[in-house]
């Protein structure tokens, strides 16, 4: 029974990591209709800033945390800036190509810099074990989850409330009225993918103490965000955050009752079903974030 | 008559570099019979992507169903080459069939992630599945490949079957782009719509050339393993896709010359500059990036520019 | 037994019901023009008898078959041929190849037929080619034959587009808005096309919004309102019905 428990919640870390990683992608989406293959990138380059703050210069780890997740801002926004707004008029095979080679270019990049073997980063979190119940989880665990909640309250503030966050709603729902309207697209495109990327950075803060840093991290994961997305129903981001946790609960299960060789196919494995059986996506074709 | 002082140059190859380059005929053998198999694995690709529009990045898959077959049938079934050979386009084949049924249902984003996520999922069974495929202990002791009684064993002959193998997917290629198939390929992938008023079937089309792009990519693998004698798992993973998309972006998407001159490059010119894997990828990264954007019709476009039906595949609709 | 039929056809889309019941019946040679204000249904019609849209409600008969959501490209091979209201042509073929597309489907051959080129398929061949060039010199496109589709002007696209539809020779030709966006030159060209399809006897269903065009060449007029048709007739009894006049200026 606190085997169940355990695995449990593993699946709920998970499912922050994937959650915040594929609301990033489907903000994306939602905006500019673009998918951003480089996006677990983000998260990877994210991780390695977080090492670098908290290990190599020895900050505190919520400031080594804020650091990984401005830092990544900032990239988000000179990546919109420099690949994005190149292709975003382009069709989507140059698209897809683009951020691809973009994603092998980083990885490959980040081996030649920090090299193969994975960083490990514990936090005293991390390492601090609490017995609730008869269930051993470390507090970096609940510091993950507790940070998750606060993170996607705040966008859904954000995007009902903020200026800014109500453009990005409008932007995804309708793109030439913003336009018409006099709302600065560019600048609204620019802005999200300074989030995204955020988030991406912020996921990698959280929940590096817990799982290794290393250069291939990104592809995997930006397949399970990929298939949050699509699962949850394409640019509808609460549909991402259910979907995302719905992955990592089920790779969790998987990984420790099924096979842990195999849990990386899960992900694909339920995209797939969904895929056949409701293209829409489990909460249907809603139109914007 | 070009053409076939042009093959008939390809064909003396090895002799030539003997005679001019004797210390250096086993490397540049080695690189040649890399770029036949490349060119052909190019090509086969390139059906899918270029001809029919479709952005699959299953193809490692595919190349290493094939490879692993054929491998796994030679070693422990002990099979004869020209079987496994046949086993391994078949199961390939066979597998685009099944896959390409559900993913041709999506979306162009889905189709791509979706063939992504078999590539990835294929490499994961290859890695893990340790009792069949020997994971990352690798299958070893392939034996060279036997038409009949011909045994290919020395290099100038693994070369001159790279070379059969190249024509023979040219060939396949040429005829598959050309005259009606091609247009009724050309029809799909540029106006979907109006090919179905023209009594084209989209899908149909779209699964033959994955089915045939896919069974030689299966082939492509057999004979590679046959060739190296060792196959292990990290030879599926995605850098084949981008690898691939490199050669044919460069030299030219949906063009036979031009995908044949991307992959010549793209094997022949690492060798040259002798560069670090990891270095290699970079530059891979940038090149495609840089190609993609900038002149997505690649060096083949280049050239076409100047004359009147200047070719974009992949540029900007208005 | 009418040509086509389309019985309580109906199309909704997320609540808003675009067809609504509609019947429409087509004897062989007849040339009927579907009108009504935008939004009216016109193309949502087209596209559901077609196969490109799936009706929610209704049936389609061609020649008494039964073809509802039965796929755009099967649709297109019993006979049933269309323009579309945006213009389409196939941009990186050449128009002499746009036309060949269009009929080699026609012609039964297999797929390793077509890869080797067998004399059967070069017989073929050689015939759509000749037909192709036909129908090109008929809409005076004959000097363009080897240029890229996409190079043409948008009236010579549309009268491409318009040879296309007529290189299967179908028994049935819906023409979604052909005097749309072309100057009056091509506008007399158009019905003069068109006229000549009904005097040899094929069937016509034209969509269209200029008025002296449909009163023209029309046997019949059929008007749609909302999804729903209001109004059918000869032309000069439907222009004058009140119904239709309250349709286009009474909101």
């Amino acid at each position: 029974m606190g085997d169940l428990v355990e695995q449990l919640v593993h699946g709920l870390t998970l499912g922050s990591l994937y959650a915040m990683v594929a609301t990033g992608l489907a903000l994306m989406f939602g905006v500019v209709r673009l998918i951003n293959f480089a996006h677990g990138e983000f998260y990877m380059l994210g991780g390695y800033a977080f090492w670098y703050a908290y290990g190599e210069l020895g900050l505190p780890y919520p400031a080594a945390a804020l650091v990984a997740t401005a830092a990544m801002g900032v990239f988000g926004l000179v990546y919109e800036r420099s690949v994005i707004r190149t292709i975003l008029s382009r069709t989507w095979h140059v698209q897809l190509i683009a951020t691809l080679a973009t994603s092998i270019t980083l990885t490959n990049l980040a081996i030649l810099v920090f090299g193969t073997q994975p960083k490990e980063v514990p936090t005293r979190l991390s390492s601090v074990i609490v017995e609730v119940g008869g269930v051993r989880l470390a507090w970096q665990r609940v510091v993950v989850l507790a940070a998750a909640v606060v993170i996607f309250a705040g966008l859904e503030w954000f995007v009902t409330r903020a200026k800014l966050g109500k453009a990005m709603r409008a932007m995804s729902q309708n793109r030439e009225a913003c336009a018409v309207v006099g709302v600065d697209v560019q600048r609204v495109a620019l802005a999200t993918f300074g989030i995204s990327a955020a988030l991406a950075g912020a996921a990698a803060a959280l929940v590096s103490p817990l799982f290794n840093i290393f250069p291939d991290v990104g592809s995997l994961l930006t397949l399970k965000a990929f298939a949050a997305v699509i699962v949850g129903g394409f640019g509808f981001v609460k549909g991402a955050i259910a979907a995302a946790f719905l992955i990592g609960l089920a790779e969790s299960l998987a990984a420790g009752y099924v096979s842990y060789a195999y849990k990386d196919a899960i992900a694909f494995v339920v995209m797939v079903l969904v895929l056949l059986v409701r293209p829409q996506g489990l909460f249907g074709r809603r139109i914007g974030i | 008559m070009r053409w076939t002082v042009f093959a008939a140059f390809l064909i003396v190859v090895p002799w030539l570099v003997a005679a001019a380059l004797p210390g250096q005929q086993r490397y540049i053998l080695h690189v040649l019979i890399f770029t036949t198999l490349y060119g052909a694995l190019a090509l086969s690709y390139d059906l899918v992507v270029g001809h029919v529009g479709s952005l699959s990045l299953a193809h490692p898959a595919f190349f290493g169903i094939g490879a692993y077959t054929a491998a796994l049938l030679a070693t422990e079934a002990r099979w004869p080459f020209t079987i496994a050979l046949a086993a391994g386009i078949a199961l390939a084949g066979l597998v685009a069939l099944a896959l390409g049924v559900p993913m041709f249902r999506l979306t162009e984003h889905s189709f791509a992630m979706g063939t992504l996520g078999f590539a990835i999922v294929t490499q994961i069974v290859a890695t893990n599945w340790v009792d069949f495929t020997h994971g990352p202990l690798c299958v070893t002791g392939i034996p060279k490949p036997q038409w009949g009684a011909l045994r290919v064993a020395t290099l100038p002959a693994f070369y001159w079957m790279g070379l059969a193998t190249v024509a023979l997917v040219g060939l396949l290629y040429h005829g598959l782009t050309t005259f009606r198939l091609g247009r009724a390929f050309h029809a799909v992938r540029d106006n979907q719509t109006l090919a179905a008023a023209a009594s084209i079937d989209p899908l149909r089309y779209r699964m033959l050339a994955f089915v045939v792009g896919g069974a030689v990519a299966g082939g492509v693998g057999t004979l590679y393993v046959s060739y190296v004698g060792v196959l292990c798992p990290g030879e599926l993973t995605v850098s084949l896709s981008v690898n691939l998309l490199v050669m044919i972006f460069l030299g030219g998407v949906g063009s036979l010359r031009g995908v044949l001159v991307g992959a010549a490059a793209f094997t022949a010119l690492p060798e040259v500059l002798r560069m670090a894997p990891t270095w290699r990828m970079v530059i891979y990264g940038l090149l495609l990036l840089v190609i993609v954007i900038r002149a997505p019709e690649g060096l083949e476009g280049l050239i076409r520019r100047g004359s009147a039906l200047g070719r974009r595949p992949f540029s900007s609709r208005a | 037994m009418a040509l086509f039929e389309a019985r309580g056809l109906t199309k909704r889309f997320l609540g808003v019901t675009a067809v609504d019941a509609v019947d429409l019946t087509l004897e062989a040679g007849e040339l009927v023009s579907l009108i009504g204000p935008n939004g009216s249904g016109k193309t949502t019609l087209f596209n559901c008898v077609t196969g490109y849209l799936t009706p929610d409600a209704g049936r389609v008969l061609f020649r008494g078959r039964d073809v509802t959501g039965v796929a755009a490209h099967r649709i297109a091979r019993l006979g049933l041929g269309r323009t579309f209201q945006l213009v389409s042509v196939f941009p990186r073929l050449s128009a002499l190849e746009n036309l060949l597309t269009f009929l080699q489907q026609h012609q039964e051959e297999s797929v390793v037929a077509r890869l080797v080129r067998t004399p059967r398929v070069r017989r073929f061949e050689a015939a759509a080619i000749e037909r192709a060039r036909t129908l090109l010199e008929s809409v005076g496109l004959a000097a363009r034959a080897d240029a890229p589709a996409g190079s043409l002007s948008y009236g010579q696209r549309k009268l491409l587009a318009f040879a296309a539809a007529l290189m299967p020779d179908p028994d049935l030709l819906l023409l979604d808005e052909p005097a749309a966006a072309v100057n009056p030159t091509m506008i007399q060209q158009m019905k003069e096309q068109i006229r000549a399809l009904h005097r040899q006897g094929k069937t016509v269903l034209l969509v269209e919004h200029n008025m002296d065009v449909v009163m023209d060449i029309s046997q019949r007029v059929v008007v749609l309102d909302h999804g729903q048709k209001i109004a059918e007739g000869p032309p000069e009894a439907v222009r004058r019905d009140a119904k239709v006049v309250e349709a286009y200026f009474g909101r």
